[in-house]
């Protein structure tokens, strides 16, 4: 219709109307159900959106998707939020699908992270490990923070530090996902850690 | 729309319609994002419309127009997949063939930007400056 055609093949050239932020990620993650959810929604402006990613391969074998071998297609839901911090940049909090079978989908999500936060929960310890195994297998900085369920914890600090084996340079935390106080706080303790590691 | 359209979730920001019962790779023509070897577009990637895209909308169709009227306004690539109820990989590949149509331009974030202390210290300052409680903020709405 028009004499601007654009090439195929080369980058197109075009202005946007608007210019976007510089967007950032911090990831949170944890086990099924531990509040990941809760803690996103506590502080991000928007209410938690859901994503659904296409899973191929990985849930083969898990899902019994009518007996269709090597070809099998599920997807995993996704939540996230966002916190405009001014009009040049914008953090998005990104909860990774609670089922340690989906590790792949974190590389998708996790990627360019500044870190994460994993949300503990005293009751279940076991399912974070895959989360902690992951943040410090990646490199990526992320802190521990217990959620305190009903307002308190069953295990001190000092046991939950045992219990997950991290090391003393990972801050471990007490936090409520409820509060949207108590989640600035925690992700603030990532934030510092990833700055402390740009300068170290 | 009144009947038989069951209502969207009511905590999203009005998604345009119910998920699609279309498969999704249908939508692409069979095609995936990024390969093994290539970065696939990050989630948080942003997008915007251009003038030219938004002057082609009424050209455009089903995914294609719905994107770029979505991204009026800079959108994440997640956001894009959550307010129009499409696979995220979906959204990369209509991205990718709408910013090469000139329709949307598509701003993939530097991955050096972790490292860079300046931007870690807006950030933090920005956190540091939201209030415990949420009906504060809420005032100005």
């Amino acid at each position: 219709m028009t004499a601007t055609e654009p090439a195929t093949g080369s980058p197109a050239a075009r202005t946007a109307a608007v210019r976007p932020p510089l967007p950032v990620k911090l990831v949170i993650s944890g086990g099924f159900g531990v509040g990941k959810t809760t803690a996103v929604g506590s502080i991000s402006e928007i209410e938690p959106l859901t994503t659904e990613a296409a899973i191929t391969e990985v849930a083969a074998g898990v899902d019994d998707l009518t007996h269709t071998p090597r070809k099998t297609t599920t997807t995993v839901a996704m939540d996230f939020g966002c916190i405009t911090i001014d009009p040049t940049l914008k953090l998005y909090l990104f909860g990774t699908p609670g089922q340690e079978r989906f590790g792949f989908m974190w590389d998708d999500i996790v990627e360019g992270a500044i870190g994460a936060l994993v949300i503990v929960d005293t009751r279940r310890l076991d399912d974070c490990y895959a989360a902690v195994d992951y943040f410090e297998h990646k490199g990526i900085p992320f802190a521990v923070a217990v959620n305190a369920f009903d307002g308190h914890v069953e295990h001190t600090l000092e046991e939950v530090r045992w219990a997950l084996d991290v090391s003393d340079g990972v801050p471990l935390v007490v936090f409520d996902a409820r509060e949207r106080g108590s989640v600035r706080d925690a992700l603030l303790v990532v934030l510092e850690l990833a700055l402390a590691r740009t300068q170290g | 729309m009144a009947d038989g359209t069951p209502p969207p979730d009511p905590d999203g920001p009005a998604p345009v319609g119910p998920a699609s019962a279309v498969r999704p790779f249908l939508v692409t023509a069979g095609r995936v994002a990024a390969g093994a070897s290539g970065r696939s577009m990050p989630v948080e990637t942003q997008v915007v419309a251009t003038a030219e895209g938004l002057d082609a909308l009424d050209r455009l169709a089903f995914e294609q127009h719905d994107i770029v009227a979505v991204c009026r306004l800079p959108q994440s690539i997640a956001e894009i997949a959550a307010r129009l109820r499409l696979h995220l990989n979906v959204v990369r590949v209509l991205a990718e063939d709408l910013r090469a149509a000139g329709q949307l331009t598509v701003h993939v974030p530097d991955s050096g930007v972790v490292h860079d202390a300046s931007v870690l210290r807006r950030v933090i300052d920005g956190l540091r400056a939201i209030p415990d409680a949420r009906g504060v903020l809420r005032d100005s709405d």
